[in-house]
């Protein structure tokens, strides 16, 4: 590779003065994206603007990411053109924002969608519509291309995440005992996605003990199973195997039986369903609109928003549920809403280390590192040849506690989480620093609902899912847990609650 | 004198043990299973060494001038054994009836060494001192030749030019010993005369050595590497050993200039042949060039698109005297549009139709070639074929890759089309395959471009007949997200060299 004339004058004047940087190339980078101080300006109830104009609007959706997304996507298929979307940030997108740079686009947060089951009808519905879905099969291009994933343990590579090598007769017995209790608990159809559709009282108790409890309660001790479980648990909660409610710990395994080898992803991750949206209803988003309060009226609702107020019939609330209490005048604090702060990374590299180790794979897991390891952005590339890549690297913060962790991510500066980045890569790539020439850090203080003991059947959360006179709530966070398909449905389903309320005095287009 | 004479030993002891070392090295790289090499040649010789032993009794007269002799014989026996082993591997059948002849001959030469040395000096010593002496030095030096065969003579001399200079050092002891048994030789000038004339030609022989070495000591390229370049995207080699040139890419032969003839032939001509009027060809890989020499035996073709992803590949093919030679400059006709791009992407963004499709890539070693024989890539590129059109894959061998063979004419089928296998004989390959496939029947053709060396009319049938141990296996087609064919492949390759 032809290397800049500027880096070339960099390393030849280094090398010249006998300064050449120890440790590899210099990495640039920063934060980016962060909405910390909008976040923190609702906590502190800062003064925000009189409103100056008035809209009015059928329909008021707040919150752009996948939720909100999806309502505007469900009342423009129904014919409504009277409603606005409201996002606080630059991009819409929310947990599926995206970036690009000059060699591939890549996600920020979410990257992939497990090819879903029949009955996310929902998901289904969009993914015909998007060409994911033809006559029944699956696009090839956007299912994760081969080989889809390894795991990094006793100093090499596996297929796979699920751990298959130096297997004792034990761990081999309990992984057998618990893919039997998945069967069970699959066989009785309570547990989906989207998990509305087969819930069912009758699984509460699972609820009152955490994954961690309910495994020793089975007698499932292999230390590399828990591993796996609790790498599981962090990956899609946020939250280590005791934080995380025994419900929840198995609706993950439980919940899906995928149809077609999956799952289904793009080089920009769920982003690319983002633009999707945006092309549909892109003219009803309005970004970098922050939502400082809302007010029920006698005719529905008032949205403020910078200078102005959006008299509504009906809001959408679908940013993070956390927010209401400080947005929505006279909605009661909330007790049972816990979220897993996350930290992701995209790492430019100008060439694949090394000690890459196997071909190129989409997603790579460290056996005992506290991060969830790195995905590739060009994976999905059609092209044979790929010089550049950009890795995302994933960290749930999922031990100690939400709020210290929340401190922490405010506390320390890029270069303490770069240091940080490139020693968990360095475990399995000694030469990483050599390929890495930009590391680029997203904050996320609130990333995902956690589902701990309790939150699946918190009488708080499940009203909350309720039709609720002029202003519903739609974020994923009300399934419990954040993911696509959870956010699509409550979208969705709030969406329809509102045209059919609506119903006779909405706007056609 | 003494110590002299016991070096003397030393020095022919080490030559006996590298002549038989080279023996089985030779061997254990030309024919494999060292196991079996090595034990056999060992024996043969220990066995041949009994008898020049037993042999050593019969002479009576003259021994310092028959030691002189044998020194002389196994100079140039043993220091051309090397030289003429590799020979006789490249051009003759007679490889190991050769090979363990000259292990016996050489055998029996040492074996008359020592009891001659012992009959020579027993006059000067007690004989209790002479065995003891003379077998302290056969095995010293026999220590000495096995530590310096791995870790000197085969890394930095290769076996052709260590046998020479063992030849050498063999005449040399025959020079010596001239001088050490002076009295006891009648014809010592002519003798000596002779030796220095073996000596030249051996200095000689080291001297050349060196052009077979450098044929015979790479382990993957058995002939003279005459281009070697890394590019951005593979490893190019390419190799001569007379007029035979072969091309190599990270390792995976491509072809032989000597047979190219019949893969190419039976790549092009039979889907070819087959389109009534084809104006527009699409290639995809062949940067070699050769696929187009053949497309452009058809005059009524007015274009040839070559999609190849290293513009290295196609300059070489384009520029290389010898090379054009090979393609007859196919890549310099004015039908002919060379593109360098990755093969999927573009194949994605162009719109262009095209009668014929040749998609000739090396094979599916890696996920990333994997690509380019999925659904996926099958249906991206049917959609450039024309009404007319047909296209044609190179599909690995149905007979050493049978899974792989027929999971990628599954795959052609799951990608929506017909589909009509086919396999010829490539001496330098073995056994390869084809696929042509096409939205439409395909009906073999009646007529052939004129001067064709290996497809023919009558020859048409047998092609797309498969016998018993090549015929259909059920396998899954490859797509993207399961590549089945790069494990298929891996275990076809595994299960053929285990």
């Amino acid at each position: 590779m032809k290397a800049s004339r500027r880096q070339f004058l960099q390393s030849g004047s280094a090398a010249l003065i006998g300064l050449s940087i120890k440790g590899g190339p210099a990495i640039a980078g920063s934060f980016v994206n962060d909405s910390f101080q909008l976040g923190h300006q609702l906590r502190e109830r800062a003064q925000f603007l009189a409103p100056k104009q008035v809209e009015k609007r059928s329909v008021v959706i707040v919150g752009g990411g996948i939720a909100g997304l999806s309502a505007a996507w469900r009342l423009h298929k129904k014919g409504f053109t009277d409603f606005i979307l409201l996002e606080m940030n630059d991009q819409p997108g929310g947990n599926s924002r995206w970036g690009e740079n000059e060699i591939t686009a890549y996600p920020w947060a979410a990257h992939y969608v497990p090819v879903p089951s029949p009955k996310a009808v929902y998901v289904r519905e969009l993914f015909e519509e998007l060409g994911v879905l033809k006559d029944g099969r699956w696009e090839e291009r956007y299912l994760c291309f081969s080989p889809q994933e390894r795991l990094f343990l006793y100093g090499r590579w596996q297929d796979g995440i699920e751990p298959a090598v130096g297997l004792t007769v034990a761990d081999r017995d309990q992984f057998r005992r618990l893919e039997d209790h998945i069967h069970m608990f699959r066989a009785t159809g309570k547990f989906t996605v989207p998990m509305e559709v087969g819930f069912s009282d009758s699984t509460a108790d699972l609820d009152s003990i955490s994954f961690a409890e309910w495994l020793r309660a089975q007698g499932i001790n292999s230390r590399i199973l828990n591993w796996y479980l609790n790498y599981c648990c962090r990956d899609d909660y946020g939250a280590t195997t005791a934080n995380t409610s025994a419900w929840a710990g198995i609706q993950y395994f439980a919940s899906r039986e995928p149809e077609e080898k999956g799952p289904l992803t793009w080089p920009e991750g769920n982003g690319w369903i983002v633009r999707r949206l945006m092309d549909r209803i892109g003219n009803f988003v309005q970004s970098n609109r922050m939502v400082h309060k809302i007010s029920r009226t006698s005719k529905g609702a008032s949205v403020f928003s910078g200078d102005t107020e959006y008299r509504a019939e009906f809001v959408i609330f679908a940013a993070p549920t956390f927010l209401g209490p400080y947005l929505i005048e006279g909605m009661a604090p909330l007790r049972d809403f816990e979220y897993s702060p996350w930290l992701t990374a995209n790492v430019t590299l100008e060439h694949l280390p090394a000690s890459y180790g196997t071909d190129p794979t989409w997603d790579s897991v460290f056996m005992d590192s506290p991060t969830l390891g790195y995905v590739d952005a060009t994976h999905q590339s059609l092209r044979t040849h790929i010089d550049r890549t950009v890795w995302t690297f994933y960290w749930a913060l999922a031990e100690g506690s939400p709020a210290q962790n929340r401190q922490l991510l405010l506390d320390k500066d890029w270069n303490y989480w770069k240091q940080a980045i490139l020693h968990d890569l360095e475990r399995v790539h000694t030469d990483i620093r050599q390929c890495v020439s930009r590391i680029d850090i997203m904050r996320i203080g609130h990333a995902m609902a956690r589902p701990r003991v309790g939150a699946i059947f918190s009488a708080e959360r499940r009203k909350l899912t309720e039709p609720h006179g002029r202003i519903h709530f739609a974020n994923s966070d009300l399934s419990g847990f954040s993911i696509f398909e959870e956010a699509q449905y409550r979208g969705v389903t709030a969406a329809d609650i509102v045209a059919s309320k609506l119903g006779g005095h909405r706007i056609s287009s | 004198m003494g110590i002299l004479l016991f070096i003397t030993v030393l020095l022919i002891a080490a030559c006996g043990l590298i002549y038989e070392l080279i023996a089985g090295t030779l061997a254990s790289y030309l024919l494999g299973d060292s196991v079996l090499q090595f034990s056999t040649i060992i024996g043969c010789y220990l066995f041949a060494m009994g008898i020049g032993s037993a042999l050593s009794r019969y002479i009576d007269r003259g021994l310092a001038y028959r030691f002189v002799w044998i020194e002389l014989l196994l100079g140039v026996i043993g220091g051309c054994s090397s030289a003429l082993l590799f020979l006789a591997f490249a051009y003759t059948q007679g490889f190991q009836l050769l090979m363990y002849s000259l292990v016996v001959v050489i055998g029996i030469l040492v074996g008359l060494e020592i009891p001659l040395l012992m009959r020579l000096v027993r006059g000067r010593y007690h004989f209790r001192d002479v065995v003891a002496h003379v077998l302290t030095f056969d095995y010293l030096g026999a220590l000495g030749a096995s530590l310096l065969f791995p870790i000197l003579l085969v890394p930095y001399l290769g076996l052709v030019r260590s046998a020479m200079l063992f030849g050498v050092i063999n005449v040399l002891v025959a020079l010596w010993s001239t001088f050490l048994f002076a009295s006891q030789i009648a014809t010592v000038r002519a003798l000596r005369s002779l030796c220095v004339v073996v000596l030249c030609g051996l200095a000689v022989g080291l001297a050349e050595a060196k052009r077979i070495t450098a044929a015979a000591e790479d382990n993957i390229y058995a002939d003279e590497i005459i281009f070697s370049r890394d590019t951005r995207y593979q490893h190019i080699v390419l190799t001569r050993f007379k007029n035979d040139i072969r091309l190599f890419l990270s390792s995976h032969l491509q072809f032989s200039s000597r047979d190219e003839y019949r893969y190419h032939e039976a790549l092009i001509h039979p889907g070819l042949s087959a389109i009534p009027v084809p104006r527009h060809v699409l290639v995809l890989g062949g940067g070699d060039g050769l696929a187009v020499r053949e497309i452009l035996k058809y005059p009524q073709i007015e274009s040839v698109t070559l999609v190849d992803l290293d513009p290295e590949m196609t300059k070489l093919f384009s520029t290389n005297p010898m090379l054009t030679a090979l393609n007859q400059k196919s890549f310099l006709s004015p039908k002919v549009h060379i593109i360098n791009a990755d093969a999927f992407p573009w194949v994605d963004s162009n719109t262009d139709s095209f009668d014929f499709i040749v998609i000739d890539f090396p094979d599916p070693t890696n996920y990333s070639l994997g690509k380019l024989y999925t659904t996926a890539f099958y249906k991206a590129v049917a959609r450039h074929l024309s009404v007319q059109g047909l296209m044609v894959v190179q599909s690995t061998s149905p007979m050493f890759a049978r899974d792989s063979y027929w999971c990628i004419a599954e795959t052609l089928k799951q990608a929506g089309l017909q589909t009509y296998p086919y396999h010829v004989y490539v001496p330098s390959f073995g056994e390869w395959g084809f696929v042509i496939a096409g939205h439409r029947d395909f009906q073999l053709p009646a007529s052939l471009p004129a001067g064709l060396r290996f497809v023919s009319v009558v020859g048409l049938p047998a092609m797309f007949q498969f016998p018993p141990d090549m015929s259909p296996l059920t396998m899954k087609p490859n797509r993207l997200n399961d590549q089945v064919l790069v494990r298929a492949y891996d275990q076809d390759w595994k299960d053929i060299s285990h």
